[in-house]
């Protein structure tokens, strides 16, 4: 495994892009659930902070960050503590053999005429805007007689941050500029927008994930509380009963693809279903009738996998208080809304790798450029973003269930036939039908 | 120079991996608590994942990760926890058990210097590339290895009737005794 210094700063760039992106979800899923609950529930929400109240989760996390950290006096010091980390270390990183854009070729020479800078002058120019429009809003704010220091004053922090994100962007442009052009070495090279690529990717993902749940059990017992404790117990019934049909509803996309390794499956469905020879249907998975079964255990059981209502009975607030992090409060129990928040990204991811077909755009053959891949990247986090969504629609529209009624679907229901429908999926590979 | 680089990397990561998973191997061994040995148990099982992934076969560690540390672990938790075994120490009330757990160990210690002495110190390791993709190993097992797979499979199920068979016997007992009080 040879390896120079460009691999590694561009393992760098893609780890950094990937854990800003997978940090930021948790702040802006917070939002999108107490907006999204509020329109469903026919109410405001929070709108008192920011624009739509978009800066609330700012001030959430500054109050988790105040707030007194409590360790229970009959709780294991060791383990209470731990357990946050152990939530949240698979879902940071489970993400990293997901491909989240179209390879692109990186030329020899970035010129100052590049796609790069003009992307970078774009970005640089609507800063600018926006610090000029958020200016003049938060100056006509505060002449108002009813107006709060506090806004006034995070209006200004909006302004100046906009403006120094510019004035970055720019200066880094103009440097490169004046040092002519950036040679890349050895010649054009690939860029893979994937962390790990690794011949066994989703392997990796359901290992890690699997690991998620050590995170919430721990949780439960080392809280020394009998909710937590149950909590703790029901997770991990909960979570080995769905993995299985999980991993089996994965199978059948995997079958198609005739690879474990992701970008291989989001390849496979970049082409077309031609029906009648006139309609070109994207071939996406979703799009093939014998992967409907597989679909939907898929996404059922992914609800399953990230606690989530109507499977959410590892914190059932009108059973267990609040499950198993009951006891915790402040980081810690941030900590763990973050967790949730990113195993929900990184099942939506998978559901969109698997059968929404990746980074695909229907009906546009995304060229192997840098412009290329930013649609794809940004046609990627649509579908990725649309799918947590639905996480908070169906969160805030359908109750819970009865937790022998979850047990008996994992079991009687989705199981068997998740196993049946590996084995028609691969008698229709057999037939060549597929 | 990268090469070297990389060498080191893989020397760090395999030492501080192989003291973790020496670590917690004795901490499972050694804990009076039954919760935090079941936990350092996943710890060394992770900590084998990443000696199988320095052998380049990624597919034996993401398995050893996805069925020991995330299913049997996992059930042996719930297990621990559902019993709520805190703390006890019980008297060893058969001798004859405490004998034969000694027996065993020693002689799968004698086995494993034997072997380890027989192909790492003194032999010669086998050359040549290990098959370690999905393919391969697929074709491995429905080939030159379906008759131990499929043996290793109607050993499950025996396995499934049997927990089957105890735990519905208790069943028909209790069948026999109204437990719920009719309207």
């Amino acid at each position: 495994m040879a390896f120079d210094a460009t691999d590694v700063v561009l393992s760098l760039i893609k780890i950094v892009i990937v854990l800003v992106m997978m940090l930021q979800v948790t702040p802006i899923m917070v939002w999108v659930e107490r907006r999204g609950s509020a329109l469903i529930q026919d109410r405001p929400g929070p709108n008192r902070i920011g624009p739509f109240g978009l800066l609330q989760s700012l001030i959430d996390a500054l109050k988790f960050i105040l707030k007194e950290d409590i360790i229970p006096t009959g709780a294991h010091k060791w383990l209470y503590t731990l357990a946050p980390v152990f939530g949240l270390v698979p879902a940071l990183t489970t993400i990293a053999v997901v491909p989240w854009g179209r390879p692109f070729r990186i030329p020899q020479r970035i010129s100052d005429g590049g796609a790069l800078t003009s992307v970078g002058w774009t970005i640089a120019g609507l800063c600018i805007l926006g610090a000029f429009l958020a200016g003049g809003a938060t100056a006509r704010y505060s002449r108002k007689p009813a107006h709060s220091k506090f806004n006034t004053v995070i209006g200004w922090l909006v302004v100046a941050a906009l403006a120094g994100i510019a004035f970055l962007i720019g200066a880094a442009l103009l440097a490169l500029h004046a040092a002519g052009t950036v040679r890349v070495p050895a010649g054009g090279r690939w860029f893979e927008p994937i962390v790990a690529d690794v011949n066994v990717g989703i392997l990796v993902i359901f290992a890690l994930a699997s690991l998620g749940v050590y995170g919430i059990v721990s949780a439960g017992w080392a809280s020394n509380n009998k909710y937590s404790l149950f909590g703790g117990i029901r997770a991990s019934a909960q979570m080995i009963s769905y993995e299985l049909s999980l991993t089996l509803a994965a199978v059948s996309a995997l079958l198609v693809a005739g690879s474990l390794r992701l970008s291989d499956v989001v390849w496979r469905q970049t082409g077309y279903f031609v029906l009648f020879d006139t309609i070109r249907i994207p071939a996406w998975n979703v799009f093939s009738p014998a992967m409907w079964l597989s679909f939907i255990i898929f996404s059922v059981s992914a609800f399953a996998e990230t606690n989530r209502l109507p499977f959410d009975f590892a914190e059932a607030e009108a059973e267990l208080v609040a499950g198993y992090h009951t006891e915790y409060s402040s980081m810690k129990f941030a900590l763990f809304f973050m967790s949730e928040y990113m195993a929900m990204a990184t099942m939506s991811a998978l559901i969109t790798t698997l059968f929404l077909g990746g980074w695909d755009i229907p009906w546009y053959n995304e060229p192997a450029t840098f412009g290329g891949f930013l649609l794809s990247a940004l046609a990627f986090t649509a579908k990725v973003a649309f799918l947590l969504f639905i996480f908070v629609w169906v969160r805030w529209t359908i109750p819970r269930l009865k937790y022998d009624i979850l047990m008996r679907i994992g079991w009687k229901f989705f199981l068997p036939l998740a196993l049946v429908n590996v084995v028609v999926v691969a008698f229709f590979i057999a037939k060549h039908w597929i | 120079m990268p090469h070297a680089l990389s060498y080191m990397l893989e020397y760090l990561i395999f030492f501080v991996f192989a003291t973790i998973a020496v670590v917690f191997a004795l901490m499972v061994v050694l804990h009076r608590n039954p919760v935090i040995g079941a936990l350092s148990l996943v710890v060394a099982f992770f900590a084998l994942a990443v000696m199988y992934v320095l052998l380049e076969a990624p597919f034996l560690a993401a398995l050893q990760v996805i069925v020991y540390a995330g299913a049997i672990m996992v059930l042996f938790l719930f297990v621990i926890m559902l019993l709520n075994l805190q703390h006890r120490t019980e008297e060893a009330t058969r001798p004859v058990q405490q004998f034969l757990g000694f027996t065993t160990s020693a002689a799968f210690l004698i086995s494993l210097v034997y072997y380890i002495g027989k192909y790492a110190v003194f032999g010669k390791l086998p050359d040549g590339r290990f098959a370690s993709d999905a393919r391969t190993i697929g074709i491995r097992l429905f080939e030159a290895y379906v008759f131990p797979f499929e043996m290793v499979s109607i050993l499950l199920l025996a396995a499934i009737v049997g927990a089957l068979l105890l735990s519905s016997r208790g069943a028909a007992t209790r069948a026999e005794i109204p437990t719920e009080v009719s309207e």
